[in-house]
């Protein structure tokens, strides 16, 4: 199989995190570290690729810093890499980012797409599912166990309250992977220095610009939310008290 | 039951050879690589019939990115950054030249500053700088010079051959808390090297083997060590200016503990605040985070930090015992540098420069061993011969008794420092001996019950988190992560001693001298009787790497070892 993995460079979980000075997103004196379930995703890709053979490709769209997303993976086994290198790639609108990554991708020819479901920053969950589109292809969100069959994929999908749901999919397809479908793997010492040779395409935003369209979305406003303490003390008898608390958790605080 | 980090046994490992291993990633590693690079570089340019591959050459650094373990306040002078890359200030990362600088001495409520700055302070000409930002910066000049740096890998054990040193093991990765391999088990590699520069930082745990195996360190002149705690504050602008820096003495301590503060100011509205407290203290209730925070509550802090933003914590140790506490800083195969040998000047309170220069004279002798292809005891002596002959000893051997001085406290410390300052170096006397500060520590009924005016600092701070935080607060804030699903690196050699012996002599000072709450007395139900018992627990996961623990414990049975690469502190920006 010819595996696509989509990977995001995201700032680190429990990074304490600033504004930036216009309000608009937040300073970028922090750690970055791999999008959580991308890194799963490349974990899944390897292991299928060590059971069937194939190719492993990752792609990222994000500033300079971000390669260092991808030598991490080419250090965990992947084949080969490609970086969008522009700074605004850490912003546009979710579309724009699957269309660069279609636009990317056009001369070659994958089996399957993994991605992460979502990411750790945004957490729009929607570049995945535009890339299907894109493409013209199925796709599977929630991915939490692959198998290939004759006819494609088998996949099991993680729904709400610990229900499940198995369905098939033809090859090519789009899929989308939740965090702990597998166990990470560490990268090696002969592995980071084999990295070393390996192939990283750069492409720049004006490579894929006339595929872009118009970004539709920008950030206005980002703003810490205000801690808002409010004590109310109820008055009347114990009926009347129940009542109005049972009125103010079901239409203020819409609890119950 | 603690399951405590050993490596693996009975595992085949992967096996990498190597030219030069350097061992750690701060300054003095980073240092010892662009050199070897830059020598190799010319050395290929000149003779390329016979020329010399960088591709076996390897950085291993324990952080998960390049410069995240590294602590100080931190002022570099430049002279050793303008031999290594002459036009260095133009593209590093730097905050800003000292402009201004002053030294006060603290009462409890009051200040008195010191009517001019002593030459050794006065710091026109450095830079203030964030360590964190200048290594992550050397990091990429390294990488980019062609050398391979390993982030994220420990070097857990030194590997010997008889009497020489071969290489390291790296750390095993994917042990769980009872020392079982994981599904994504993956052993540590031998890594073999002709040569291995250790360049480890303060108490470094392949050093610490070394030392203990060749016996490198002079009994008479132990090392001694201090711990910085260092916090990052947002302020208002207008109160330090960019560049200036402040000292001072005396309070929350007492004139019998060694120790001081600095206040840098690194940009108009960022300041670097950190306490130093010297690890030779009497009272083990001394609590050097506690003493930290009782320093900012001083009106003069107070005034400075007022309606500001604590962003960072760290703390980390180091080592103050100068030239003459020097371990023996070569062997067979192996050469020592930066904090892990003491390049560190205690009176100027410096040790960035000095790391940097001891990394490039390794390289260079390094360089030459490959050139000879002999990395015996006797090519590597030209290591000590270089810095002998360099401004490094111009610069240490005479200050060479400055801490010793302060032994008997501060005044009889300023007194001989100054006595020491007129006689170029000399004491009335033989050089002063040096004894581990570990030694010092006294038993809790031994001491004075009325504290000696220092309540300030004993004992755990409780914060008022606004100006002043608890330890797990603090630890919060300096990003520490590890693998929960691990063996417990702190290794101690024999619990029995925590739980019995040490509770009855010392009240267990762990408790009060980790900065990062690692260790804590737990009640649990007692093994003979119904009666609880307190049983040390020690939360691993908050460790900042500090090696404090290492150092000061009074019976000597904690092994700080390397947790799972890439685990720790993160020290951005700091």
């Amino acid at each position: 199989m010819k595996i696509l993995v989509c990977m995001k460079q995201v700032p680190q979980k429990d990074a304490p995190l600033k504004l930036n000075e216009a309000g608009t997103w937040i300073r970028e004196d922090v750690s970055y570290e791999v999008n959580e379930p991308d890194a799963y995703a490349l974990e899944e890709a390897l292991r299928q690729k060590e059971k069937h053979g194939g190719e492993v490709v990752v792609v990222t769209a994000g500033p300079a810093r971000a390669q260092q997303v991808l030598r991490e993976a080419l250090a965990k086994g992947a084949d080969r890499a490609i970086h969008l290198v522009d700074d605004s790639f850490a912003t546009i609108d979710p579309v724009s980012t699957a269309r660069a990554i279609a636009a990317a991708i056009e001369s070659e020819s994958f089996d399957v797409v993994l991605t992460g479901l979502q990411s750790d920053d945004f957490g729009f969950a929607q570049t995945g599912v535009l890339l299907a589109e894109l493409l013209g292809w199925p796709h599977g969100t929630i991915i939490i166990g692959i198998e290939k069959t004759e006819t494609g994929l088998r996949l099991k999908r993680e729904l709400e309250a610990g229900h499940y749901q198995w369905m098939d999919i033809p090859l090519p397809c789009v899929l989308t992977i939740q965090s702990g479908i597998n166990k990470l793997r560490y990268a090696t010492l002969i592995g980071i220095k084999q990295a070393r040779n390996k192939p990283v395409k750069q492409m720049t935003l004006a490579d894929v610009a006339d595929k872009l369209g118009t970004n539709l979305q920008t950030i206005e406003r980002l703003y810490i939310p205000v801690k808002q303490k409010k004590t109310e003390m109820l008055q009347g008898s114990s009926a009347e008290i129940a009542k109005k608390l049972v009125d103010k958790l079901r239409n203020e605080a819409r609890v119950i | 039951m603690i399951h405590f980090r050993t490596p693996i046994e009975g595992v085949e490992r992967p096996r990498m050879e190597a030219d030069v291993v350097i061992v750690g990633g701060g300054p003095a590693g980073m240092a010892c690589a662009l050199r070897l690079a830059q020598l190799i570089d010319a050395h290929n340019a000149a003779h390329p019939d016979a020329a010399l591959s960088k591709e076996n050459i390897y950085l291993l650094e324990k952080s998960r990115e390049a410069g995240q373990h590294c602590l100080s306040g931190a002022l570099l002078d430049p002279r050793s950054m303008r031999e290594l890359l002459p036009s260095f200030e133009k593209e590093a990362p730097i905050d800003g030249e000292c402009t201004k600088e002053s030294i006060y001495y603290l009462t409890r409520t009051g200040k008195r500053r010191f009517p001019f700055t002593p030459p050794p302070m006065r710091d026109h000409g450095n830079y203030v700088i964030s360590i964190n930002k200048f290594v992550k910066w050397m990091a990429e000049k390294v990488e980019a010079a062609g050398i391979t740096v390993f982030t994220g890998f420990a070097a857990s054990e030194v590997l010997f051959d008889g009497d020489a040193v071969i290489g390291v093991q790296t750390d095993d990765k994917g042990i769980d808390k009872n020392g079982q391999p994981k599904a994504n088990f993956e052993p540590g590699y031998n890594l073999h090297a002709k040569v291995t520069v250790f360049c480890e930082g303060a108490r470094g745990s392949c050093t610490k083997q070394l030392v203990e195996r060749y016996r490198l360190e002079d009994p008479k002149h132990a090392q001694v060590y201090g711990v910085g705690i260092k916090e990052l504050w947002e302020i208002p602008t207008g109160r330090i200016a960019k560049g200036e820096i402040i000292y001072t003495l005396g309070y929350p301590l007492t004139t019998k503990e060694y120790g001081g503060a600095w206040i840098y100011g690194m940009r108009d509205s960022l300041l670097s605040v950190g306490y130093v407290t010297g690890l030779d203290y009497e009272d083990p209730r001394t609590d050097p985070h506690h003493a930290f925070q009782s320093f900012k509550e001083h009106p003069v802090l107070r005034g400075i930090l007022k309606d500001g933003k604590m962003i960072r914590y760290g703390a980390k140790s180091l080592p103050y015992g100068g030239w003459n506490s020097m371990p023996r800083l070569f062997g067979h195969g192996w050469m020592l540098a930066g904090d892990s040998a003491g390049f560190l000047n205690s009176q100027r309170l410096k040790g960035i420069h000095l790391a940097i220069k001891s990394g490039m004279l390794a390289a260079e002798t390094a360089f030459d061993a490959l050139l000879a292809g002999d990395a015996s005891a006797p090519e590597l002596a030209t290591y000590k011969a270089r810095v002998d002959a360099s401004w490094i000893r111009e610069e240490l051997y005479p200050v060479r008794n400055f801490h010793q001085a302060f032994e008997h406290g501060l005044w009889q410390g300023m007194a001989k420092a100054g006595l020491q300052h007129v006689m170029g170096g000399a004491n009335l006397g033989p050089d002063s001996k040096a004894h581990p500060g570990y030694e010092n520590m006294r038993h809790v009924n031994a001491l004075n019950p009325f504290r000696e005016g220092r309540m300030q600092f004993l004992g755990a701070a409780k914060g008022d988190r606004k100006l002043t935080f608890d330890k797990l607060t603090d630890v919060y804030y300096s990003g520490t992560r590890h693998e929960d699903d691990q063996p417990t690196h702190l290794v101690i050699a024999d619990l029995s001693i925590c739980n019995d012996r040490c509770t009855k002599e010392f009240g267990n000072p762990c408790q009060f001298f980790c900065p990062a709450a690692v260790y804590e007395m737990v009640e649990e139900a007692g093994e003979k009787s119904s009666a609880p018992e307190k049983k040390l627990h020690i939360s691993f996961a908050n460790c900042v790497h500090c090696k404090t623990c290492d150092i000061q414990d009074p019976y000597q049975i904690i092994t700080w070892v390397p947790p799972e690469g890439g685990g720790g502190p993160n020290y951005d920006g700091m």
